[in-house]
């Protein structure tokens, strides 16, 4: 099922050369270990650039947004 | 001089993007949508798709029939474009002699780079390589390297995906005789056709057909067809920004509709958004063209010049409503509406001599500062807030929307 959400979601991530990747989230009371970051893109809204990540564990994708200026997390895709 | 030239085209661009992003993607038949699955055509069908008898711009309905399997899944526009970027700026690293041709194809002159073949296609496996390391394993691409831009992209349709093609001076003409008419970018089904009528079958006949008599049929046309069946062409790689010709959206209404009001909202929505794009690139339009699409997908499209250049969302809507307006008919649900702006030049709209209107100007200035800091949400007409505006599609709809870079 794909769904589309807007959840805010706790995030523990690394941040190794340049790069942030995220490592387990915490989302509806649950952790979900990431076990691959697929794809991660950036995009504008308005002036801020808001950055995208494609990622999975075994059985689920999601897609989470990052606002670098408020240092939120959102799950905005949903795929299993 | 003889010049080099790598044509790359993306493998099923949007389906492999997504399978990067999402790994249960992989391996399966899917077919990138609009945002109404259900009434939207397929933008891009997987390869896996693609060997299913599945092809570009079928509707989902008629892909879903001969593919049951298969998955549809909506386009995520800003993906796209943010990939593209990177794949441009890698080829940027090795010639600054590159063409965009669309969002998944380039031209790149590497005469300079490279000083025969072998060194291309070693610079062509390069460019390949780092495409995968830097966008991910899923995203391949077709390649081709000629001496100019029309063979360049003959010989990538080739080998789908994942292939170098590459045919150099001495035999272009061995090659092109291998291909169909209708592989040749610039030979659609009409010409083909035409040709056909002639009794031009292959590009050998079409060698041996008098010039004369091409260009007697096809007019300036006919000189391009006998230059093209000797695979020549001197086209340049431009490298510059092109200015766009015109700006346009066009939207699938969630359900059909009968509803004059409905549309008219719509479409003023889809008004100011043009306007908006037309003021952020600095430009105004001259022409205004709308479309109509029914239930039934008859379509009624009409155009109206005007003399006083805008920029002006409200003006762009009463030109074009004022046209639909006159021919519409009401008896027969509307799916689709569509206005572009075109004969576009630069400048910013001329000062009204009214006050009112020079109030609304400076205003208007004002709300494009608030949607460039705030994004294209922050504001809207009070007419139009009930007016959502569906955001995730493939991008089909609309052919020159700005990278989002
Ligand atoms: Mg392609």
């Amino acid at each position: 099922m794909h769904e589309f959400l807007n959840d805010q979601i706790d995030v523990i991530a690394s941040f190794c050369q340049n790069r942030v990747i995220p490592k387990r989230i915490r989302w509806n009371e649950r952790d979900y270990d990431i076990s691959n970051v697929n794809l991660v893109h950036t995009a504008r809204e308005g002036q801020k650039r808001i950055f995208y990540f494609s990622v999975s564990d075994n059985t689920n994708y999601f897609k989470l947004k990052l606002d670098p200026e408020y240092l939120e997390w959102h799950l905005v895709e949903l795929y299993n | 001089m003889s010049r080099i030239i790598i044509h790359i085209d993306m493998n099923s661009y949007f389906a492999s993007v997504e399978q990067q992003a999402n790994p249960f993607l992989r391996g399966k038949p899917i077919g990138i949508t609009g945002k109404h699955q259900e009434r939207s055509v397929i933008a891009t069908a997987s390869i896996e798709a693609k060997k299913l008898g599945v092809k570009t711009a079928m509707s989902t309905w008629e892909a879903k029939r001969i593919c049951p399997s298969m998955i549809l899944y909506p386009g995520d526009p800003e993906k796209y474009s943010y990939i593209t970027c990177q794949f441009n700026s890698i080829f940027n690293e090795y010639t600054d002699c590159v063409e965009q041709f669309s969002i998944d194809e380039c031209f790149l002159d590497v005469s300079k780079t490279a000083t025969d073949y072998l060194e291309a296609i070693v610079l062509a496996q390069i460019i390949r390589e780092r495409i995968k390391e830097t966008c991910g394993e899923q995203i391949t691409c077709s390649i081709g390297i000629a001496p100019n831009k029309l063979m360049a992209k003959l010989c990538s349709e080739q080998v789908k995906p994942n292939g170098i093609t590459t045919v150099n001076q001495q035999n272009i003409l061995k090659f092109l005789d291998t291909c169909k008419l209708k592989d040749l970018c610039g030979i659609g089904t009409k010409i083909e056709n035409r040709l056909n009528a002639l009794g031009i079958n292959t590009f050998e006949q079409l060698r041996k057909f008098s010039l004369e008599k091409l260009v007697n049929e096809f007019k300036s046309y006919g000189y391009w067809l006998y230059e093209a069946a000797h695979g020549r062409d001197d086209s340049p790689v431009i490298n510059t920004y092109e200015e766009p010709k015109s700006i346009g959206h066009s939207y699938t209404l969630s359900e059909n509709t009968d509803n004059k009001k409905e549309m008219k909202y719509c479409l003023l929505g889809l008004s100011d958004r043009v306007a908006g794009r037309l003021r952020k690139e600095c430009l105004v339009a001259r022409c205004v063209h709308v479309v109509v699409r029914y239930a039934d997908f008859n379509e009624m499209t009409q155009q109206q010049k005007f003399t006083e250049p805008t920029s002006n969302g409200l003006t762009l809507f009463k030109i074009a409503w004022q046209m639909i307006d006159q021919w519409l008919d009401e008896s027969k649900p509307v799916r689709l509406l569509g206005i572009s702006a075109t004969t576009l030049s630069r400048g910013n709209e001329h000062q009204s001599l009214f006050k009112k209107e020079r109030k609304v100007h400076s205003l208007q200035k004002t709300l494009d500062e608030i949607q460039n800091r705030y994004g294209s949400n922050a504001w809207t007409r009070a007419s139009l807030i009930d007016v959502h505006f569906k955001e995730r599609s493939s991008g089909f709809h609309s052919p020159n929307s700005p990278s989002t870079m």
